[in-house]
């Protein structure tokens, strides 16, 4: 078996000229409903004072962290991080649509589909990946400011962009999901735009994770148990009409 | 348990069904929380259904969602166009896309798309149309046209057209048909540019080159909004090897955000800056030479002209300190030959961009032009000779031009025009009155300043016929509406860069009954008795021709996109298409005209106390006016609809952020909302083109936004027939 990969994205902010083609580019992708995106460009608009001024563009999605707190609050295991690359992806026949990986990502990365019901964020184009192409937001990207790869090859783009270079990744004191998107702009800059915040648990949300959760949860297991169970029934019992050429 | 991973699952679900079915449903449940587990247990989860889109073909043709032509890769599904990309191997995308190549599908499936042949039933203007077959259509345009010709000669027939690949087969129709009136966006744009590099480098659009270049001049040329991909992405990849970019302009752009040095100098002195650079690198002694000497004439006169342009006197009219144009002349020269100030496209600004295009043309000369022998930075794109179908004579035309080329504008090149004089002799019926016109995908009522006039102007015509793809605010008032096939459905003559050539081909069938402009012409030709000039069969036909001389199946070239054609030899010394051959530092040509010799300094007009510049330029999500109803441009436009101001005048005005303030002209008056920013000079106010679209045709464009046509003055430089787009100055009062 090949060895694992494990994607990330690399981003560089100096290189970014918010010409926003990756957000078209992924919406072409995708087809996602207007009013609706899975990446974004973050924009200061100018600091300082005429005519001392600076300007920094942040680019951001999903990051596929390592330690993905939507995962954790997905009941039904629609959102998984992927074994072979560790890519975080969402089974949209296991989604229930119930809302709960959107409150739990600390970066706002996710969103319900309004056509679909369903989960959505980035998927680093995964498609385009085992096609062996780019991601449709890198791809396109004039400035050269997202990139994305396999930081265990170590011919990869990602891993040629960060040799001999301060990475930072977009966390704080309250927040490490170990995201996979390395940004080579210091934190100052440009991590503060994408700095995750902290869930605090609001009433509602207290209230859903204590009551209504575990009831939601319970219904959820019943209702597969007993599918499960009229499937095995049929299985076995309806063995040939089954059986693959 | 077996610990199975998803792929194997995937593979083989009937397999892991059977055997691990028992195991599966205690996996699921554990993914539900019921059951604690652990995560090995919890990896074998519920089956992941992962579906990603697919494309059933690819067709490699080119973009022109602007005018850069990129190489497109158009991934078809179900007959429906799904994505397009970049093609790497087209050097003007190298594998890339913006925003607006990525929206290009959009055009297509644009739900305001005309897609039959439409015919006025209401008062023009009043959007009524009703839906005609082809043939009545061009029967009635073709009536219509020859019956202006027939009564008042040919000239009373206005032609004008967007820049596009089929706009030679445009220009072929209204030259058989004998009309010396034809407008273009080029002096709305880059008349400057073009006439000042025509006249000092022989070369009309210079194209740049940017390997190692280490030192780049940005005049006001915005690329990182203004994006040309390719150019972009070179400029980005210098920056970040560290090219020390300069960047003048009065407003804080995306560039500037990206430049080493902005510099927001006064609007219309762009000349004074370049001029001092001349000065400081000849009075030092920091030009070369050896190509001066070898290459130019009139380097004597020029170092007479600019004694006194010294960086003391070009301070405080750019108001950018003494010593950093000082600084910037050595650091230019120095980097020599791997420098250059860029020649720019829109110079559209002021009565004076004509000097400040000679001035940097002549800049760049001083410090060489070339990097090695033979290899220059400034190059006419192609020389590729393509073949084509026979081209008759065409007849003699003895009318004068409405726009005043060359009567007026004697310097102005035959092919840019002057297209804002050829609206204003419509209303002035000088030197004689013209009765018909035909835009093919243009909009002039959104393009030309002071569109209240040019819409007077339309409703003095006796008869109008547009070209487009969608309902164009012109379109709105023509008499006839013939539909275009969009890029992503239609043939096009072939496009050469450099020596590779390449092919615009259909990637699915064209909606409704769009066709494309190869077809329109040559039947519109047909019916006005010139078919001599279309002599095709069909748009293939057209294209075999031009491959005629290369050998090349069309087959091919669809297959691959392009073909190489053979380079042609380089001479050896270098010659320039100018009158002496040589670059003309000093142009005879321009003396003739009555015009200075050299570049010199002429003062623009500043705005009258109170008053603001009005700032044109770039968004980087649309191009001109043809992009605002793009449902995938829309989306990520945000934040390019305000007007932008300093605090500072703000304050002054009781004027606060996201206030609706009314911008007032001697053209017109617009109401708009307010974006108060530092990135601007206190004296200016910013206003992107082409938002506020007039017709109701556009459901999605329709009022989103202000149209700067309706307040912009019209001013002509008098040498380069360029219209004045900055020299408009504005009040701001809250609304």
């Amino acid at each position: 078996m090949a060895l694992k990969k494990r994607y990330a994205f690399v981003i560089d902010p100096a290189r970014c000229i918010d010409c926003r083609a990756c957000m078209v580019a992924c919406r072409a992708e995708w087809n996602t409903p207007a009013g609706q995106t899975r990446i974004w460009v973050h924009s200061d608009g100018p600091r300082g004072q005429f005519p001392n001024l600076s300007q920094t563009f942040v680019p951001a999605q999903c990051h596929h962290c390592e330690d993905p707190w939507c995962v954790s609050a997905c009941p039904t295991g629609a959102t998984f991080k992927r074994d072979s690359d560790g890519l975080v992806l969402i089974d949209e026949e296991a989604c229930i649509g119930c809302g709960l990986c959107v409150n739990a990502c600390p970066y706002q990365a996710r969103f319900r589909n309004l056509e679909t019901g369903k989960a959505d964020k980035c998927s680093a184009c995964f498609h385009r990946v085992e096609a062996g192409e780019m991601p449709a937001c890198v791809a396109t990207c004039i400035g050269g400011a997202r990139l994305f790869g396999d930081l265990n090859d170590p011919n990869s783009t990602v891993s040629q962009a960060i040799a001999g270079r301060a990475v930072y990744r977009p966390i704080n004191d309250q927040v490490n999901t170990r995201p996979m998107t390395l940004y080579l702009s210091p934190p100052d800059a440009s991590a503060v735009q994408v700095s995750p915040s902290p869930r605090q648990p609001v009433p509602a949300e207290t209230f859903w994770h204590t009551v209504a959760l575990p009831v939601v949860k319970a219904a959820i297991a019943l209702a597969f148990g007993g599918q499960a169970l009229a499937f095995i029934f049929q299985l076995f019992k309806g063995e040939n009409e089954y059986e693959e050429a | 348990m077996e610990e199975i991973t998803r792929e194997q699952w995937l593979l083989n679900r009937r397999q892991f069904m059977k055997g691990a079915v028992l195991a599966g449903t205690g996996a699921a449940l554990a993914k539900l929380g019921i059951f604690d587990l652990g995560p090995a247990q919890a990896q074998a989860g519920p089956e992941h259904f992962l579906s990603g889109p697919t494309a059933d073909y690819e067709v490699r043709t080119l973009c022109e969602m602007c005018v850069w032509r990129c190489g497109v890769i158009a991934k078809v599904r179900g007959g429906k166009i799904e994505k397009l990309d970049g093609n790497p191997e087209h050097p003007h995308s190298l594998g890339n896309l913006c925003a607006r190549g990525q929206s290009g599908l959009m055009m297509t499936y644009d739900p305001d798309r005309v897609l039959y042949p439409l015919m006025r039933v209401g008062e023009r203007g009043s959007g009524r149309f009703r839906r005609a077959t082809w043939e009545e259509a061009l029967d009635f345009t073709a009536e219509q046209m020859l019956r202006i010709k027939n009564t008042y000669g040919p000239e009373a027939m206005i032609f004008s057209s967007t820049h596009n690949l089929s706009q030679p087969l445009f220009e072929n129709l209204l030259n058989a048909y004998g009309s010396p009136n034809y407008g273009t966006q080029r002096s709305l744009c880059f008349n400057a540019m073009v006439t000042a590099h025509l006249l000092t480098l022989g070369i009309q659009e210079p194209a740049r080159r940017y390997d190692g270049m280490n030192y780049i001049i940005l005049t006001g040329r915005n690329l990182m909004e203004g994006i040309s991909t390719s150019e972009t992405r070179q400029l980005m990849e210098r920056i970040a090897q560290g090219a020390h970019v300069v960047v003048l302009d009065p407003r804080f752009t995306k560039t500037a955000a990206k430049a080493a040095e902005w510099l927001p100098i006064r609007p219309g002195t762009d000349l004074a800056f370049h001029l001092a650079l001349i000065q400081v690198i000849i009075d030092e002694n920091l030009y070369d030479r050896a190509f001066v000497e070898r290459y130019t004439v009139g380097f004597d006169e020029l170092a007479e002209a600019v004694r006194g342009y010294t960086p003391r006197w070009a301070a405080p009219i750019t108001e950018i300190p003494e010593a950093t144009i000082y600084r910037i002349a050595h650091e230019f020269a120095e980097a020599a030959p791997y420098a250059f100030a860029h020649p720019n496209w829109r110079t559209s600004n002021f009565i004076n961009s004509f000097q400040t295009e000679r001035a940097i043309a002549v800049l760049n000369a001083l410090i060489g032009l070339c990097p090695e022998q033979g290899d220059c930075i400034f190059a006419d794109e192609s020389t590729v000779s393509l073949g084509g179908p026979p081209q008759p004579p065409y007849p003699r035309v003895t009318a004068m031009r409405l726009d005043g080329v060359p009567w007026k504008y004697p310097l102005v090149p035959l092919k840019l025009g002057v297209f804002q004089e050829i609206r204003d002799a419509v209303l002035t019926g000088q030197p004689y009155q013209a009765r018909g016109w035909f835009f093919s995908r243009q909009n002039p009522i959104m393009s030309l300043p002071d569109m209240a006039r040019t819409i007077e102007a339309f409703k003095k015509l006796e008869f109008i016929v547009s070209v487009d793809i969608i309902l164009n605010d012109s379109s709105w008032y023509a008499d006839v509406i013939l539909p275009e096939a969009t890029y992503l459905e239609r043939y096009d003559p072939l496009h050469a860069v450099g020596s590779r050539v390449f092919i615009r081909q259909p990637v699915v069938e064209p909606l409704g009954e769009a066709r494309s402009a190869l077809w329109i012409y040559r039947e519109l030709g047909r019916r006005l008795g010139l078919e001599d000039y279309f002599q095709y069969l069909d748009e293939e036909d057209y294209i075999r021709q031009q491959l005629a001389p290369f050998g090349v199946p069309l087959e091919q070239i669809k297959q691959v996109g392009y073909f190489d054609a053979p380079v042609p030899e380089r001479s050896g010394e270098r010659t320039w298409n100018t009158p002496s051959g040589k670059v003309e530092i000093a142009s005879e040509t321009l003396r003739k005209a009555g015009f200075p010799a050299v570049p010199v300094w002429e003062e623009p007009p500043r705005p009258p106390e109170g008053r603001f510049y009005l700032l044109t330029g770039k968004v980087g999500q649309h191009t001109q006016f043809a992009t605002q109803n793009n449902a995938y441009l829309q989306e990520v436009d945000y934040h390019t609809q305000d007007l932008w101001l300093h605090p500072t005048a703000a304050a002054q005005r009781g004027i606060n952020n996201g206030d609706l303030v009314r911008v007032t002209s001697d053209a017109g008056a617009v109401e708009v909302k307010v974006w108060l920013t530092e990135g601007i000079r206190p004296d200016c106010v910013y206003l992107a083109p082409g938002f506020g679209h007039a017709s109701r045709g556009l459901k999605k464009a329709y009022n989103r936004g202000v149209n700067a046509s309706r307040v912009h003055v019209t001013f002509t430089d008098p040498v380069s027939g360029g219209q004045a787009l900055t020299q408009t100055f504005v009040t701001v009062e809250r609304a």
